[in-house]
Formats: C-alpha cells, sequence, structure tokens
C-alpha cells in the first residue's frame, strides 16, 4: 500500500500545468468565442509537439507509455484552465482503448490518427452530440449495440450550440460507408464508458479548484464595511465547504484512474464514485464562487463563467451524478463482497 | 503508487482476526458511562495490551509493535468489523500518548505510556472551561509554582470520561499575567488529588460521558507539566490535529456504520422510497472516499509529509457524514424508530448513534471554528 504518485507522474502534470498556465488563459479562450473558432489549431498542435498527444498509446503504437494515472492528472490541470481542445477525449476515449476496437476499425482509426496526434471524435449514447466534429478526422459512433466508424465527409450533421461557447457540438442526422462490427462490444463499450466518466471527473476536479481559487482572491480583494468580505465568516465558510468537497472528490478520481491502469474488476464502480463525488463538488464550487462572487459573477465580464459553463457541460455529459448514483447503487444491490471495511481495496 | 495490501500486511489482518475472534467479550459489555461499564472497558484494554495491541504503532518499549500507519488503519478494520468495545481509553492512547512521544522527556515517556496502554491510567480530557469553548485561549485557571508543585485553582469541563477517569490532562495558565494563547503550559493531573472535585454532567443519553472538574488548591509536582512553562498552546494544537486528523476517527468506523445502513435498508426496501436509495449511495460513497483520503494522507505521511491544518477538512467531512447515516436509519426503521429495543433491528443502537452523532460537529473543536482554521489557514483569507 503506497497511495501517492511516481516522481514521473508528478512531472507529467506539472509540466502540462506549467504549459497551459502560459497557453491557456482566458483571454485567449475569449478570442476563440469571439472569432467562433473555440478549437485553437496551434495551440491543439503545441500540445502534439509537448508530446502529450498519443503519449499513453503502446510503444508499439508509437506512444511513451504514459499511465492512466498521469494521464488523469494532467486531464486535472485541462480542467483547470477550461481547456477548450479535446484533449482528454483524445487520450482517453481513443488512443488509451485503441486496441480494444474491432480490427478493421482500429485500421481505420490508425489510418487517420497520425498516432494520436489528430482527432477522433466520439458519439455515444451518454454522450450524443460529439464535440468539434468538423476539426476530426473520423468520428466512432456507439450505440446499443456495435460499433462504427466513419469518415466525416460521409456524415451529414447540423451544428449545435452549447451553453458552453467553447464547446461546438453536432447533432449526426445520417451516415454512410460506415465500417461496423459488434465483435467486443460489451468491453468496448464499458471501457469507453468508464472512461468519458473518469475524463469529465478528473476536468471537473480542476475546474473546482480553479473557481474555489478565483473565488479565494476575489474576497480578499472585495471590501465591504472597510474590510475585505473574505475577512467574514458566513463568506469564509462558504469557500472553506468548496475545500472539503474537493478533498474527498480527489482520491476518488486519483484510485479511479489507477483502477483502469491495473484493469481492476471494479473499475466500472471506482469511475463511477468518482465522477458522483466530482460533480458533487463542482455543484457546490459552482453554487458558492458565483455567491461569493456577489453581482459580479452575474456578469459577462468576470472570468468565473468560463469556468461554470465548463462544469455544467462536463456535469451533464458521460453520466451525470443521477447516472452514476444508479451505477453504484445495482453494484452494492447485488455483490457478494463483503460490504464495510474490506470493501474499498 | 501502489493501491492494495502487501502479503505481509494480510498476514497482520490475519492476525489480529484471529485475535479478536479468540478474545473478544463473549457478553456485550456495558456503557462504559457507568461505573461498571467504565470498568469492563478498563479490563477490556487489559486483555488488548496483553496481546500487545493497544496501540500497534507505539514503539515496543512501550507496549506498541512498532508498525506502520498502514497496520494501523488495517488494525481498526479488524477491530470495526466485529464491533470490538469502544476503547474506553481513547483519550489517553489516540491523544495523549502521541503528544507524550514527541514532547514527553524520558521519564515521563516510561511513567505514563506504559500504564496508559495497560489501561492502569485511563485518561480525561480538560480543556474547555465555562469561559473557554470554541476560544479556547480564554483559559482561566490557574497553576502556580510554589516549592516543585503547580498550585491549581479553577474549573474545567466537558472533560470527556472525567466521571470514572484517573488522570485528565489540559491546559492551565502558569503566567498569571499573560493573555491568550501565551503564558499557558501542558499539565497532567492525577484525579485524586486533594482539593478536586469531580462533578458528573449527564448527557443527551443520560449517562455521565462527559463531567466538570473543580481543582481547589490542588498541589500537582512541576515533573508532570510536558514542555516548557508556556510552551501549552503550542503542544495542545498538535494534540487537537491528532485528534482531528487520522487517529481519533480511522474511516472504519464509519465504512461499518455505512455497510449496516445498507443491510438495514436491504431488509425494508419494499416500504423505501428512492430518495433513501440516494443516500444509501452517499452513505457508500462518502465513507468510501474517506477512507482513500485517509489512506492517501498515511501514504504521504510515511513518505516523509506532515499534515497540518488539512486535518480540519476531515473532521467536518466525517462528522456530517455519521449524522447523515444515523438519520437515514431512522428514517428506514419508521415507526420503530423511538423504540429502545434491541429486537427491533437494533433500534436501540441507531437511536443512540443517531445521538451521538449529534455530539461529532461540536467536539474536537466546532465544525464552525474547522471552517475559519481552513478559510484562513489553507485558503489565505484574512481574520
Amino acid at each position: 500500500m503506497k497511495f501517492v504518485f511516481t516522481e514521473d507522474q508528478l512531472q507529467f502534470q506539472d509540466t502540462m500545468r506549467g504549459f497551459l498556465s502560459q497557453e491557456c488563459t482566458p483571454d485567449s479562450i475569449r478570442s476563440g468565442w469571439v472569432d467562433k473558432q473555440p478549437l485553437n489549431q496551434q495551440r491543439w498542435n503545441a500540445i502534439a509537439e509537448l508530446g502529450v498527444l498519443g503519449a499513453n498509446l503502446s510503444e508499439e503504437d508509437g506512444g511513451l507509455g504514459v499511465d492512466q494515472v498521469a494521464l488523469a492528472l494532467m486531464v486535472e490541470e485541462m480542467g483547470y484552465v477550461a481547456l477548450p481542445e479535446p484533449i482528454a477525449e483524445q487520450s482517453f476515449l481513443i488512443n488509451d482503448v485503441l486496441h480494444l476496437f474491432p480490427d478493421q476499425i482500429q485500421d481505420a482509426i490508425r489510418a487517420e490518427f497520425n498516432e494520436g496526434k489528430e482527432y477522433i471524435a466520439v458519439s455515444h449514447p451518454q454522450n450524443p452530440h460529439p464535440v468539434f466534429l468538423s476539426e476530426a478526422k473520423g468520428l466512432i459512433m456507439i450505440d446499443e449495440t456495435s460499433c462504427h466508424f466513419v469518415k466525416p465527409s460521409d456524415v451529414s450533421s447540423e451544428l449545435i450550440k452549447s451553453n458552453d461557447p467553447s464547446r461546438v457540438l453536432s447533432r449526426i442526422l445520417g451516415v454512410k460507408n460506415t465500417i461496423s462490427s459488434d465483435d467486443n462490444f460489451q468491453q468496448l463499450n464499458q471501457e469507453i464508458n468508464s472512461r468519458g466518466t473518469l475524463l469529465t471527473a478528473s476536468l471537473l476536479l480542476g475546474l473546482s479548484q480553479k473557481m474555489l481559487d478565483l473565488s479565494s482572491a476575489y474576497v480578499l480583494d472585495r471590501n465591504q464595511f472597510g474590510k475585505p468580505i473574505g475577512s467574514f465568516q458566513a463568506v469564509k465558510h462558504m469557500l472553506a465547504d468548496i475545500a472539503v468537497a474537493i478533498e474527498f472528490a480527489r482520491p476518488a478520481v486519483y484510485r479511479a484512474s489507477y483502477s483502469l491502469l491495473e484493469t481492476n474488476p471494479k473499475s466500472a464502480l471506482h469511475c463511477a464514485h468518482a465522477k458522483y463525488m466530482a460533480v458533487k463538488a463542482a455543484e457546490l464550487a459552482c453554487k458558492n464562487s458565483i455567491q461569493a462572487h456577489g453581482a459580479m459573477g452575474y456578469t459577462w465580464e468576470m472570468d468565473l463563467h468560463i469556468y461554470m459553463r465548463k462544469s455544467w457541460s462536463l456535469m451533464a455529459c458521460w453520466g451525470n451524478d443521477d447516472y452514476q448514483q444508479n451505477i453504484i447503487f445495482n453494484t452494492l444491490r447485488s455483490s457478494d463482497d463483503e460490504l464495510g471495511v474490506l470493501y474499498t481495496f | 503508487m501502489k493501491i492494495s495490501f502487501t502479503e505481509e500486511q494480510n498476514t497482520f489482518r490475519q492476525e489480529i482476526r484471529s485475535w479478536l475472534v479468540a478474545n473478544l467479550p463473549k457478553e456485550k459489555l456495558k456503557s462504559l458511562d457507568t461505573k461498571e461499564g467504565f470498568e469492563q472497558h478498563r479490563e477490556w484494554e487489559k486483555t488488548l495490551n496483553s496481546g500487545n495491541w493497544s496501540m500497534v504503532t507505539w514503539p515496543k518499549e512501550y507496549g506498541g509493535r512498532g508498525l506502520n500507519l498502514i497496520e494501523w488503519l488495517i488494525f481498526e478494520e479488524e477491530y470495526y468489523r466485529v464491533e470490538a468495545p469502544t476503547r474506553v481509553n481513547q483519550n489517553g492512547v489516540f491523544l495523549l500518548g502521541p503528544t507524550l512521544m514527541e514532547f514527553g522527556t524520558d521519564d515521563q515517556k516510561n511513567k505514563f505510556l506504559n500504564a496508559m496502554a495497560s489501561g492502569d491510567h485511563i485518561w480525561a480530557q480538560g480543556w474547555s472551561e465555562p469561559g473557554a469553548g470554541s476560544d479556547m485561549a480564554a483559559i482561566r485557571t490557574t497553576a502556580v509554582l510554589e516549592d516543585g508543585f503547580f498550585v491549581i485553582n479553577g474549573q474545567k469541563t466537558w472533560s470527556s470520561r472525567a466521571a470514572y477517569a484517573d488522570y485528565t490532562f489540559g491546559l492551565f495558565r502558569t503566567d498569571l499575567e499573560s493573555e491568550r494563547h501565551h503564558g499557558l503550559s501542558f499539565i497532567l493531573a492525577p484525579l485524586d488529588l486533594p482539593g478536586i472535585t469531580v462533578r458528573p454532567i449527564p448527557q443527551l443519553d443520560g449517562e455521565p460521558g462527559f463531567a466538570e472538574i473543580y481543582f481547589d488548591d490542588v498541589r500537582v509536582p512541576v515533573e508532570n507539566m510536558i514542555g516548557g512553562e508556556g510552551d501549552g498552546w503550542k503542544i495542545a494544537m498538535a494534540t487537537a490535529g491528532f485528534e482531528r486528523g487520522l487517529m481519533l476517527r480511522s474511516p472504519a468506523r464509519f465504512q461499518q456504520t455505512a455497510a449496516k445502513l445498507l443491510s438495514l435498508y436491504l431488509e425494508n426496501e419494499s416500504q423505501c422510497s428512492p430518495a433513501i436509495q440516494a443516500k444509501i449511495v452517499e452513505a457508500w460513497a462518502k465513507s468510501e472516499s474517506y477512507a482513500l483520503s485517509i489512506y492517501h494522507t498515511a501514504s504521504k505521511m510515511m513518505s516523509g509529509a506532515s499534515i497540518g491544518s488539512e486535518s480540519s477538512l476531515g473532521k467536518i467531512f466525517w462528522s456530517e457524514l455519521d449524522y447523515m447515516m444515523h438519520e437515514t436509519a431512522l428514517k428506514i426503521l419508521g415507526a420503530s424508530a423511538e423504540l429502545d429495543e434491541e429486537q427491533h433491528q437494533n433500534a436501540a443502537q441507531w437511536i443512540k448513534g443517531f445521538m451521538f452523532s449529534y455530539a461529532g460537529p461540536i467536539y474536537a473543536g466546532t465544525n464552525e471554528i474547522q471552517k475559519n482554521i481552513i478559510a484562513e489557514r489553507l485558503l489565505g483569507l484574512p481574520r
């Protein structure tokens, strides 16, 4: 038992944090909104050059063998800056499960995705509106029974506006020339679902921490009754409550990423637990942060809503807390394991 | 990173499990807040000590096994799994023990640690006073040095276990000119000295779990001071850290409650609404998260990190979780919830636990004080 990160894992996180704090500022996100080009190709390429994209592929596919734990830490940093580019999606939903796709679909992905550096979009019952389809070199569609690969030119779709201007969504109207297979479908579907759940949980952790940091800074700066509002207990306690919620979501997310790495038979439950806790933390972070900002928090000008909007979207997709609650409940109800103190490890 | 137990740790788990099966009292002990129950629990402490199980993390010379925090967590898991008796000496073994280990002299360790491990000295806390609750720096009980003795005058209150305990530890004002957290010293006082009057206070459950202690010219030898004169506040903060942190409330307690709550739900499922399902999931998810967090913290400490104000986060989390789980149990029990009878699905146990769960957000520093600590020391907000 050694529930601490390795030097390597922390190094990947640090590198990601340093890079993103320079490259993904609120101003750069806002200019993407104004230009109606929230996906910044330059930033995507820079992240690819940093070696992040495709780094978690197996070595024979050109990757560096970065593990799921390090990846989850890096994704947390992507959440912290509300990164618009779907790097977390590409890394977890395509690169990390490449070997699980049916052979002919693997071949089609390999032909298009340039060792993980080009984007492949994913639609799934828990994520019905793929993000940035227009930028993708391919689309993976998971339905109730099988997996399909289709080239973007063979997809008929319409753009839908998201409440988060950083997310460009598509509604799929029809497809042709698909490569379809139900080989290994159950496992593939489960692993993709778990990773969608985990990656949104990791992003929400980072987003919640960012909202707490913004709020702590704001209440120090804003004066009323002759002193910073952060000196009033009513305000302190709202922010302390966020800190508690984040503190106990964090180890759940870390454990879930480790379960994926170890292919733990309970990884689906662990990912559901991670998302459940992360959504509760993010909900509280949004609600108490806007309250701590007062009317300023309700403006377009204040940066807080960049992170709130992203949070609201990610809470909802890849299974909200209600969906995860059902997974947990059904598992607990049907489990033969001895519950209680021996269940955790 | 490795989140699983080693072979040695699994062997250790089997060892404590077998020992508990062989040595657990055959009949349930009476409440430790009754005279008879207190002595029964003292006997249990002696039994634990006979197997060297009093505090597995202590060095062998003081009755421990010199094991690490992970092994202590395993011990706790097995302990709660069989619902072994509440530790009547938890003030001693979990709070004062680690404090002595860090700040005590060799003489003090020799005098007090073995007697603590064996249950010969059961300890009561002596922090609060009528005018010093959340504002602990307002302590007024004085200890004046005179011919090698402190002469103590004043009053302590809410002193857990004091009704029947042998000793108390607490903060006393040794510099009469001092104010607030200056001039306080950490002193250990036998409760059978002349001039001490203990007045038990019946708690919400009707039993005297805490007491007032009156000091009237009580003479305590100067060797009973931990650290130097005026060091009391610093040492007390370390002790409070142990209490809020992983020592007092290891995760096993809450995981066991969550498991019992699930069983209670499954027995009564047909009468429960979906709102109860949501609470069952919350109980499991939060007790699981608490366990993960404590294993994460223990691993970090074993890698050389120290914890400070972070322990306030956990204290809020487990106390609110404990209340929520007991409240949910009573909802499941429905009209049986008020029955003071064990045979009705342990109704009496649940209502007793429910009442005790109200104490969680108050003791060891109220949750409001913990939130101030988090805001000021972790988030950097002004006092």
